[in-house]
């Protein structure tokens, strides 16, 4: 609390520029775009100031169609949240501010393919959301004015000449085309290799393959609708998703929520992270040919998604939240379902823990590789457990924290390595963790109803979460009658997706799997 | 007599290109010339055929000594063999020849045809003066070519380089040649050779040295043979043909005909041979893989056939040291086979390099791609070319390099432990260097003419001329003969092994491999033995070296032969073609290349040479040793572009040039003070010493 | 020096014994709202956001390809039955029989993922595990639909991806069939159709079976298989009370 009026001091004085406290810990201060690249500069550098989302939204009154820009930050030594806001007049161009702030790189190129809206000083423009081959140039299908049901067809005759970016300049180089369609059952997306062969000397990736328009087609539905895009867009990390976007929700109708549904809100999200955690771990031993490790992960993974199903219905936590609480209570039997089985899985995961960590040839095959190293980590704002793996100790259930972990803040593993190793340590660390907090929620549950009525205003708020991946912000704009007018899903997967670019860098081709599957980033997260 | 009638025409040709008009001129010059090589063809074919030695020319020059010529059947191959090179490759020159001013393309047809004179003079020297005279003659004339177009500096350097490395190695042979001289008592070249037997072996050691590396320079042979890539991939594309296709084998020839007598004498020459030739060849196939220009690429791979025919012959005496002259014989015939093999399709493949930069204007392989579809022709003859060079069968290369590999083999019967090591290794590195030849070979043929253009000038490739696909027709179909006529040749080359070895491995009969061993039961080997004579009477009517004997009436194979592994190639074929027949299902269907679902295979993203040898360079990265920089250009915390350049200084290079050209370097300027000349003046100084040390020995001797 | 092995023998037999042996266990399916004659039916059918339910003139039925497991008809005074099965391929109406004796033990299938969110991926990705374990069935996942028999494709069908399932069907060697898993391969889903996404599998290439489910569990997907060789069979789409 003190840092918010900390800063919004600093913000006067040094820089002359007011803010409105519009809540505990949230500043909100209006700016001129020309201000934008050097107060973001001093934000990241003088506060250490933590790059949350930008978000665009066509003002809907204007005649001329205003675009309204939201840069959110945060400040993770005291938990204040900061709201930019610039109003974009037509034809009117932003600075760019990642050059600084390498984190909002991809946001503004997201910006600029969705909104046209223009961004000076940004090298790499273009082709990103919408590819070249398969979108008219110039259509920004996020404005109002686009029409949502129909691809707007591409000329034939302006055929699609795209070629593959290339930065290295090497004779005889080539940009080795990873994808779409690959391995067994991998997401779909580009990974382009440029390389004289054998190492890969930079990685361009093209993602957005599997883009749904989820913010756009989120439009004009109910809020309840909008609920369901929001835990389908990416099922892996859907209960976290849907809470963020629940808490949204609830901040704009004002509903407290049940503290027995806090819990469980918390107990699922933690399984979640459990879950998904154990299927990276999986995908880590399937990468590197440990067959009878990856069968022992994905054993583990299996029975926590029935342990779901038991406990509320469905194995990926579809259609358990609701703004207000959940659809339903956990009986006591569940609970005592859950409290005896999650330590025999616990117990699992511990052993096949030490039995990777004492495989030498597994270690050699993930130490030192796709490595990000804590100035890149912190260059491109990495979150979540790969954030900490390159030794950046942020949580939101830390430093913003929400539901029930205002009172049971979760301890963070931190590693300094970066490398694959590191990474592998983080989620089993995760897992033993949210296990702890799982238990000892269950042990002191709350009791009551988990569900409150949740009335609808007309209003706009952003909501986080900590997501198995990471830091996400969700925002939401809605209308009196429950129609929503602005979805924006600020994932964690777009963050460190990003980042992984420059993870790949001087390993050899038959790595790179294995560096991706350490990773553990999920695409459609990131598609949206 | 032809010499004179085919020394004319080399004369006249030039000569015609005097006369006014663009083409027609040289319409005439080409005729006359090639009607010259036409001849020298036939007279090569009679000497090979002729008396073990005839006469040419004897003038007994006062002071210096004898200077005569003498036809040879050794010497009557290589003039064969040049005098192909040429004809095939003339077309080319002349057409090359049309940009020049009348009085240029005069000069530069002449000094082809001084090449030419010279290089069969120089296989008919049979005195030390004759010998060193036409030697630095086509040296002088080589080098006229290396930089005849001396528009870029580039060939200039390269020009100095060979020139300077040629000399170093004349200096060297010559020195060995006054050595032996001076030992002997005589100039001639076969007195020396009878005196032989009765020198020190120390002498004989260090002479026989002294001629191999300072001679074999001229083809190659570690450590000097940096110059070779620079001189031959900078050469007007029209001469590298001559250059890789035929000068190389006078370096061949010299070393074999000083040191053939004096390998059999002294046995650890014919070793040092061996191995300088299987590690040539290793050191020659890695430097081509990492090359991106097709002409220092094949310049490299000269390097590597170059090793691999010099370690035939190095075998071949070294069998014959240890009293097995009918081994020595095969491994010679692989060496002298590998020669022949070399020239053709290494002028093929030069040739085709040629014509593609006619086409596309670019010798660079990273910058080709897909030529296959714009250049058919040329492209199936290039594809021919890399096929036999690779050692595929039905293809000639296949036939030296097995028949060598084989014979490698029989070391055992040689009882000397380190001899068999050597053996060994060398066979072992021999057969890297043809696996590293595949590849590299694979990866020439791929990215110049399979794949995707990569860049407009291969999408855009023009017709090939005429001048170039015809002789690569024809050098094909060469190709193809040496290789399937293997059984018919063989014989031919053991008569010519005969003299250097001592027995002609076809005309005696060579005991068979494992025989008389004790742990295979007489019963087994002679039942084996009675099988294989069996096959060996019904596939091959032509008795070659593959024959073997069990006893005198029942001959058995032991060996590849090359016309029974075309038969049972062709059966194999004709088995698989049935089978696939059988198993065809009625509805073949052509479908789309799955590319893992891109909209669209753009040129970038399929291989490059770069790329396709990539393996090999991270195996070989200690031993190529590539210097790399990066630099990064950025703008904030973006990455804007990222260069690497990476330069692979050649080992010779870093172990023995560098010092050698530093001290060099260090005379030369010091003489630079005292003569401000040409650096072709030079050249001329080191004959005129060359000339007057001769004359000092001849006086010694008198 | 590596136990794994013996880890992995020490661990025993996991794998299930369907399809040979009915598979109950607890949670190894979400299960699906069945059909009820039920009283008030346009209650029950306004539950679901999808539309999947149907009133009828005996109750309310169940259209499975619709069915986003949401589970909002699961509760409350007006609540379906809830089935837990597995067998819930459909056919998608090209009526090309199954692949047939050749295929029943040696199945190979290329997976795309047209735009599927991470549920899908991972019962798939569960396929090989050693629960489920579809290589015990004779059926195989390839790198190249060159070598496939069978496409299996996931998600809405996003515009970007239509290329590439476009592509791979036709690099796939006859016979070939295609089978559409989860609820956004038959219509989008809860995505629909829309200017991102083309919604429905049959718009691009022609579809044999489709196996509904939001995600569909992985013996459903074994289900599916299964049925394009016949050794299981379709069940209805829309089952009437
Ligand atoms: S579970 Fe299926 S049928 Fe029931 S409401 Fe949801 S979508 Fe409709
Ligand atoms: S069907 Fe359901 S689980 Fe499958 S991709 Fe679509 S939303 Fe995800």
């Amino acid at each position: 609390m003190s840092t918010c009026t900390q800063i919004q001091d600093w913000l006067g004085v040094q820089t002359g520029i007011s803010s409105q406290a519009v809540a505990a810990q949230w500043l909100q201060l209006q700016i001129q775009a020309s201000r934008l690249p050097e107060l973001t500069a001093a934000l990241v550098r003088d506060w250490q100031a933590e790059f949350a989302t930008l978000l665009v939204e066509e003002e809907e009154s204007a005649v001329d169609a205003c675009l309204a820009v939201y840069y959110f930050f945060y400040l993770p030594r005291n938990g204040c949240l900061l709201e930019i806001q610039i109003r974009v007049q037509p034809g009117e161009e932003l600075p760019a501010i990642s050059e600084t702030v390498h984190a909002a790189d991809w946001h503004e190129r997201e910006a600029e393919d969705l909104f046209g809206l223009r961004f000076t000083g940004h090298p790499f423009l273009g082709d990103f959301v919408l590819h070249d081959d398969n979108w008219p140039e110039g259509v920004a299908p996020m404005r109002h004015s686009f029409d949502g049901l129909h691809h707007p067809k591409v000329q034939k005759d302006s055929d699609t000449e795209w070629s593959p970016p290339q930065i290295l300049r090497e004779e005889g180089a080539i940009v080795f085309p990873v994808g779409p369609v690959w391995g067994d059952f991998h997401e779909s997306g580009l990974w382009m290799l440029e390389t004289p062969g054998e190492q890969i000397r930079y990685l361009h990736t093209r993602l957005f393959y599997k883009y749904r328009g989820v913010e756009k087609i989120a439009e004009g539905q109910t809020l309840d609708r909008a609920l369901l895009l929001v835990e389908r867009f990416s099922g892996a990390a859907a209960f976290a998703h849907a809470w963020a976007y629940c808490q949204a929700v609830e901040r704009i109708g004002g509903c407290k929520v049940p503290a027995r549904a806090q819990d469980l809100r918390l107990i699922f999200a933690e399984l979640e992270r459990i879950r998904h955690h154990a299927a990276n771990i999986a995908e880590i031993s399937g990468s590197t040919a440990l067959a009878v490790a990856k069968a022992m992960a994905q054993d583990i993974v299996e029975d926590l998604l029935r342990l779901s199903a038991r406990l509320c219905g469905h194995r990926y936590f579809f259609g358990v939240l609701t703004p207000g609480g959940l659809h339903h209570d956990l009986d006591p039997w569940r609970q005592n379902l859950l409290a005896e089985t999650l330590p025999s899985l616990d117990a699992r995961l511990h052993e096949l823990e030490h039995l990777l960590k004492n495989s030498s040839s597994f270690l050699d095959r993930i130490e030192e590789m796709g490595t990000l190293s804590p100035e890149l980590a912190q260059s491109y704002g990495v979150v979540g457990p790969i954030a900490r793996a390159s030794g950046r100790a942020i949580d939101l259930r830390l430093t913003l924290p929400y539901g029930a972990y205002a009172t049971l803040a979760p301890t963070v593993p931190i590693a300094q390595e970066g490398d694959g190793y590191a990474r592998l340590r983080i989620f089993f660390s995760e897992i033993h963790i949210s296990a702890e907090l799982i238990l000892k929620t269950l042990h002191q549950i709350s009791a009551g109803p988990v569900h409150t009525p949740c009335p609808t205003f007309e209003g706009r708020a952003l909501a986080w979460v900590e997501a198995p991946s990471g830091a996400t912000f969700h925002w939401v704009h809605c209308d009196a009658a429950g129609m929503v007018l602005r979805l924006r899903l600020g994932t964690p997967g777009f963050r460190n997706w990003h980042a992984f670019e420059r993870a790949v860098e001087n390993a050899a081709f038959q790595d790179f799997p294995i560096i991706l599957a350490t990773w553990g980033l999920s695409v459609a997260e990131n598609d949206r | 007599m032809l010499y004179v009638l085919a020394y004319l025409l080399f004369a006249s040709g030039p000569l015609l290109a005097l006369l006014p008009g663009r083409r027609i001129p040289l319409i005439f010059a080409w005729i006359t010339m090639t009607a010259g090589c036409v001849l020298m063809i036939v007279q090569g074919a009679l000497a090979v055929g002729g008396p073990v030695e005839q006469s040419l020319i004897r003038w007994a020059l006062p002071i210096i000594g004898t200077f005569d010529f003498v036809q040879t059947p050794l010497g009557g191959l290589l003039i064969l063999i040049t005098a192909v090179v040429f004809a095939t490759a003339l077309p080319f020159v002349t057409r090359d020849a049309t940009v020049f001013s009348t009085g240029r393309r005069t000069l530069f047809l002449a000094i082809v045809m001084l090449t030419l004179v010279s290089m069969i003079g120089f296989f008919s020297a049979s005195t030390i003066v004759s010998f060193i005279f036409s030697w630095e003659l086509a040296a002088l004339a080589i080098w006229g070519l290396i930089t005849f177009e001396t528009r870029h500096s580039k060939p200039v350097a390269a020009g100095l380089l060979t020139m300077a490395l040629s000399e170093l190695g004349s200096l060297v042979g010559l020195a060995s040649l006054l050595l032996l001289a001076g030992a002997a008592g005589t100039t001639q070249l076969n007195g020396i050779a009878a005196a032989i037997p009765h020198l020190s072996p120390m002498l004989l050691l260090i002479t026989g040295l002294l001629a191999f590396f300072g001679f074999g320079m001229k083809a190659g042979i570690v450590p000097l043979n940096v110059w070779l890539p620079a001189a031959h991939g900078t050469a007007p594309r029209s001469i590298s043909p001559i250059l890789s296709g035929a000068t190389l084998n006078l370096g061949l020839y010299a070393f074999l005909r000083i040191d053939a007598p004096i390998a059999l004498h002294q046995p650890d020459l014919g070793l040092v041979i061996l191995a300088s030739g299987a590690l040539t060849a290793l050191i020659g196939i890695l430097y081509a893989l990492v090359e991106r220009d097709m002409k220092r690429l094949l310049a490299q791979s000269s390097v590597e056939n170059m090793g691999i025919a010099t370690a035939g012959i190095g075998a071949g005496l070294t069998f014959a040291a240890y009293g097995h002259p009918l081994l020595g014989g095969i491994s010679m015939v692989a060496g002298l086979y590998h020669m022949i093999n070399h020239s053709t399709f290494k002028t093929l493949l030069f040739l085709g390099a040629g014509g593609i930069e006619v086409a596309t204007g670019t010798h660079n392989l990273d910058q080709l791609g897909g030529l296959m579809r714009r250049l058919p022709v040329l492209g199936g003859f290039f594809l021919a070319g890399a096929f036999a060079i690779a050692a595929l069968p039905p293809f000639n290369g296949f036939v030296s390099e097995w028949l060598l590999l084989e014979s490698l083999l029989r070391v055992v019967e040689i009882p000397v432990v380190p001899v068999r090591i050597a053996f060994a290794i060398s066979g072992a590195v021999l057969a890297l260097t043809s696996g590293l030849a595949l590849t590299c070979f694979i990866m020439l043929s791929g990215s110049a003419l399979m794949g995707l253009p990569r860049t407009a000038q291969a999408a855009g490739a023009r017709r090939a001329p005429h001048s170039v696909v015809i002789p690569m027709g024809i050098l094909t179909l060469l190709s193809l003969l040496l290789g399937l006529a293997a059984t018919v040749i063989i014989p031919v080359l053991g008569r010519l092994a005969a003299p250097l070895v001592g027995a002609d491995p076809t005309a005696t009969l060579v005991p068979a491999f494992f025989h008389n061993t004790s742990r295979i039961p007489r019963a087994v080997q002679q039942a084996l033995d009675a099988i294989g004579a069996h096959v060996g009477a019904v596939f091959m009517p032509v008795r070659s070296l593959i024959v073997m004997h069990l006893d005198s009436t029942a001959p058995v194979v032991y060996a590849m032969s090359a016309a029974l592994t075309g038969v049972v190639l062709a059966l194999m074929l004709g088995g698989v073609w049935l089978v696939a027949r059988g198993l065809r299902r009625r509805r073949s269907s052509r479908n789309i290349l799955w590319d893992a679902g891109l909209a669209r295979l753009r040129p970038e993203m399929t291989y490059t040479a770069t790329t396709f040898v990539a393996p090999v360079r991270v195996i070989f990265a200690g031993f190529f040793h590539p210097h790399i920089e990066v630099e990064e250009e950025r703008q904030g915390a973006f990455v804007l572009t990222r260069s690497y350049r990476g330069v692979i200084a050649n080992i010779s290079d870093r172990a023995v040039l560098s010092p050698i050209i530093g001290g060099a370097m260090a005379i030369a300027t010091l003489l630079a003070r005292m003569h401000k000349g040409r650096m072709n003046t030079y050249a001329g100084y080191i004959l005129l010493a060359m000339v007057l040390l001769l004359v000092i020995v001849a006086a010694g001797r008198g | 020096m590596s136990f794994w092995p013996y880890f992995g023998l020490k661990r025993g037999i996991k794998t299930t014994s369907w399809p040979s042996a009915k598979e109950q266990s607890p949670g190894i399916t979400p299960g699906r709202p069945r059909s009820a004659s039920n009283a008030s039916s346009n209650a029950t059918t306004q539950l679901c956001p999808t539309g999947a339910l149907h009133p009828v003139e005996t109750g309310v039925s169940v259209d499975l390809t619709h069915c986003i497991h949401c589970q909002r008809c699961r509760q409350g005074p007006h609540a379906l039955p809830w089935e837990d099965d597995v067998a819930w391929t459909v056919n998608a109406g090209t009526a090309l029989s199954p692949l047939g004796y050749r295929f029943r033990r040696s199945l190979h299938v290329r997976y795309i993922d047209a735009g599927a969110c991470g549920a899908c991926i991972n019962e798939a990705r569960l396929l090989d595990a050693p629960v489920y374990n579809l290589h015990r069935l004779g059926i195989f996942i390839t790198a190249s639909p060159r070598d496939a028999d069978v496409l299996l494709v996931a998600g809405p069908i996003t515009n970007a991806m239509c290329t590439a399932v476009r592509k791979a069907y036709s690099a796939m060697p006859h016979p070939k069939r295609v089978v559409g898993m989860g609820v956004c391969a038959i219509n989008g889903g809860i995505f629909g159709e829309n200017f991102a996404c083309v919604g429905g599998l049959q718009k691009i290439v022609p579809v044999d079976l489709w196996i509904p489910g939001c995600p569909p569990p992985p013996l459903a997907i074994l289900h599916g298989l299964l049925a394009v060789v016949g050794r299981t069979q379709c069940t209805t789409a829309e089952e009437l009370p």
